[in-house]
């Protein structure tokens, strides 16, 4: 185990936690251990002698502050511009506690939920106060470089203007929000756990994960555009509403001390930004001990599972689906999709994307030209951007996280595997790609008009054959059979070249748009070859 | 049998989760150098027993002591002398057996040096010395299980609370295992010993407590339980005190129901 500099740094401390009864070294080698396993992932036993490669252990999220410093360039401006405290703390901090928030729940939930522990170290002679705080200080670590990435760059350049009085606000404000956010975060999950089993705890963590991915690439787009939307001469008059924006709260001091005016409300939002976060706490405290009985909720499932038998799925199986053996897998690959959390977590990112991606090329037309010039035009054919995610889905196809359990298919009596491939690849259209499409098709009609149906029946068909021909990736690795971990984040040059077919595919119904009933005569072409690419794949690609 | 010193004493506990009660008044208590095998059916509070004198549960009616210190929260010092074996093979296994072992050696009090050379001998025994650097995760069931064993038994504690600890372990491992029991306790260490494979609490075990309903309902030599209750096996006395004699049914059943297809 190596000797970690936040440890070093820690040991400056070692009185205060001495004084407070804590007993410091068993602390530090708590954290030393947990720091370890954060650098690590879980390997299999595959992978242990295979990438034996000397490859320094590397703590993923420290990697991952990159993307959040990149992003805090962007707020410099808020800060920097304008005379309105209020108004432009309230933005630094409400994005902050969004950013802080959503990466607590993401990435620390393992932290704050971990039961582990407890049957590690509590059956040890160590106190629970070291324990506790242990689990305290890791959390502190990650949030601290959480915060310094997110809030560092604006708060330096803020100190340069405003000066030193500034920064001591902005500090003591940045430690009050940690604070609140954690308490926040686990009363939260107190009260999920109360009224719900661990499975749903861990649904809505995985939603807010896939939230974080797509709002924060979202984010990217809109924050780099939206300085040109706002005015920062804004008048910004307190009121009553505001006292339910805790954001509000924590920029409310700025006005206060630095600004040129002082009234009633900002005094007592600058209250508000201390007491609240240090009722929390105490608060908190008090639920410490039937949160960690609460905790237990997540090792065993209580809660009766009701199965809802849906009528439509059970038709559209029928329909799709020609032999028994894919009936029968279609709606196996159905139930591991849906229920697998990883999996969610790998793809659905990329389906939200593709949600909004052909808008944000759309807005970049409206800015230049007019709406009504947008309308006339073929811009319809942006709709084919939603076709991005088919080759990262399908790759993923082969991938689960208990690809152990893919010894099924070689023990069950199936005569050939090739049905699977194609379950899972209907699965994929029907579940994932479907809905992404109905959404964009319903958008597209309302801003195009009618008019565009036979295109988009022609984008629907498209992206079948598309999908088939992705498929590839999975030649020779059998649908959920394979660990994550060895999944490649970029496929690189093959992702590439199937990113290069879209753009062919854009290119033809681009041109056929210009030959009387080109459309229709593409269409019937392309339902025709898709069927034939269909059976072929039959027998070449899944069939080995 | 010498009767030596008292080593565990529990009065009248009691434990409740809500509503349900799990514990409904348990008095036992150990002397040191006993074997104790510790058995029941499922969710009869064999695990909840045990979580108790280990200081993970809280909120129980009673007196526990351990070597004559009350078992409570601020209480700590008297887990220095435990070793524990959970039922579910729960440990940090992004470690390597190395990091792992030489953490809970120092959690124990042990030098990190002292921990390591012995946690090393000890896996060496275990014919696992070349995995002594791979993390965890990449063991199978038994290697874990292995390494389980090592961690409970690293700080030489006088007491001992294993929980399924053969679960995993080839037989070969397990014949070494239970010498190290009889061994362990000829030395004084006192075992509490709970299992299901009753053949096994049968033969090392030299006091059997059966817990049922949260209750005590048998406590002696495997001997005297047999001549109290004119059962042959364990397994059949087990049966006989917890009330359950539709096994056949329940097989008949079982197997009429697989031959409809």
């Amino acid at each position: 185990m190596k000797n970690f500099q936040t440890l070093k740094f820690l040991d400056w401390f070692r009185r205060i936690f001495e004084s407070f009864g804590i007993d410091y070294p068993v602390m530090r080698k708590i954290l030393a251990v947990k720091l370890t396993m954060d650098g690590r992932r879980t390997p299999t036993i595959f992978n242990q002698q295979a990438k034996k490669k000397k490859k320094p252990e590397e703590n993923g999220f420290i990697k991952s502050l990159g993307m959040y410093v990149l992003l805090s360039l962007f707020l410099i401006p808020i800060v920097i511009f304008g005379q309105n405290y209020l108004y432009q703390m309230s933005i630094l901090f409400g994005i902050v506690m969004f950013l802080v928030m959503t990466s607590m729940i993401s990435d620390f939930s393992n932290v704050l939920l971990d039961i582990k522990d407890k049957g590690i170290l509590q059956t040890k002679p160590v106190g629970r106060k070291t324990i506790s705080a242990a689990k305290t200080v890791h959390i502190s670590i990650y949030l601290f470089f959480l915060t310094a990435a997110i809030a560092g760059a604006p708060i330096v350049a803020g100190t340069f203007k405003y000066g030193i009085l500034f920064l001591l606000l902005s500090l003591i404000g940045l430690i009050l929000v940690n604070l609140f956010i954690v308490v926040l975060t686990a009363i939260i999950y107190f009260f999920i756990l109360r009224f719900f089993d661990g499975e749903k705890l861990k649904d809505i963590i995985n939603y807010v994960q896939i939230g974080l991915s797509v709002s924060i690439a979202v984010g990217y787009q809109i924050l780099a555009r939206a300085f040109s939307f706002v005015d920062m001469k804004i008048t910004f008059s307190p009121s009553w509403w505001q006292f339910i924006i805790p954001p509000i709260w924590f920029g409310a001091p700025f006005e206060l001390f630095l600004g040129s005016h002082s009234n009633g409300y900002l005094v007592i939002f600058s209250l508000l930004a201390l007491v609240v976060p240090v009722f929390a706490i105490v608060v908190y405290n008090r639920m410490m001990p039937s949160f960690e009985r609460n905790l237990q909720k997540l090792t065993n499932n209580s809660g009766e599972s009701k199965r809802k038998e849906r009528r439509w799925k059970q038709w559209l199986t029928g329909v799709i689906c020609q032999s028994n053996e894919e009936k029968v897998l279609f709606r196996f690959s159905d139930n591991m999709m849906r229920n697998e959390r990883e999996f969610r977590l790998k793809v659905y990112p990329a389906l939200g994307l593709s949600l909004v991606f052909p808008f944000i090329f759309m807005f970049n037309e409206i800015q230049m030209n007019s709406y009504a010039h947008l309308v006339s035009s073929k811009w319809y054919l942006g709709i084919y951007m939603s076709c991005l995610m088919i080759p990262n889905a399908v790759t993923m196809l082969k991938y689960s996280g208990k690809y152990k359990g893919a010894w099924i298919y070689k023990t069950a009596p199936i005569q050939s595997l090739a049905p699977l491939y194609s379950a899972a690849l209907k699965v994929f259209i029907v579940n994932l790609f479907l809905p992404v499409y109905l959404i964009l098709s319903i958008i597209f009609i309302g801003i195009f008009g009618i008019k565009v149906i036979p295109d988009l029946l022609v984008v629907f068909v498209t992206s079948v054959l598309y999908t088939v021909i992705c498929s590839n990736y999975l030649k020779g690795t059998l649908p959920f059979s394979e660990s994550f971990e060895d999944a490649q984040q970029s496929g690189g040059a093959k992702i590439m070249l199937a990113l290069l077919l879209i753009a062919v595919f854009i290119g033809i119904h681009f041109a056929v748009t210009f030959i009387p009933f080109g459309v229709v005569i593409y269409f019937i072409l392309l339902v025709v070859i898709t069927i034939f690419a269909w059976k072929q794949a039959y027998k070449t690609i899944w069939n080995f | 049998m010498v009767i030596g010193e008292i080593v565990l004493c529990l009065r009248d506990l009691k434990k409740n989760y809500g509503t349900k009660e799990v514990l409904k008044g348990i008095d036992l208590t150990v002397h040191r150098g006993q074997i104790i095998g510790y058995i029941g059916p499922n969710g009869v509070g064999k695990s909840t027993t045990i979580k108790i004198l280990l200081g993970l549960e809280g909120d129980f009616s009673g007196k526990v002591e351990i070597f004559g210190e009350e078992v409570t929260d601020k209480n700590i010092g008297y887990k220095r002398k435990i070793g524990y074996v959970p039922e579910i093979a729960e440990l940090y296994d992004n470690l390597t057996a190395r990091e792992y072992l030489t953490f809970v050696g120092e959690l124990y009090g042990m030098d990190f040096q002292a921990a390591d050379e012995k946690a090393h001998r000890l896996m060496k025994v275990f014919g696992l010395e070349e995995v002594y650097h791979s993390r965890i995760a990449s063991y199978s069931k038994g290697m874990r299980q292995k390494v389980l064993i090592i961690s409970s038994l690293l700080h030489n504690p006088d007491l001992l609370f294993l929980d399924e600890p053969l679960s995993g372990l080839d037989a070969n491992s397990v014949m070494v295992f239970k010498e190290i029991l009889a061994v362990l306790a000829a030395q004084g260490k006192t075992i509490f010993y709970s299992s299901h494979i009753m053949d096994v609490v049968e033969k090392i075990s030299n006091r059997i407590i059966l817990i049922n309903d949260g209750k005590i309902v048998a406590d002696g030599s495997f001997n005297e339980l047999k001549a109290q209750n004119k059962e042959g096996t364990l397994e059949q006395i087990f049966n006989q005190l917890t009330g359950f004699n539709e096994y056949k049914a329940l097989a008949e059943e079982f197997v009429a129901i697989v031959q409809e297809v």
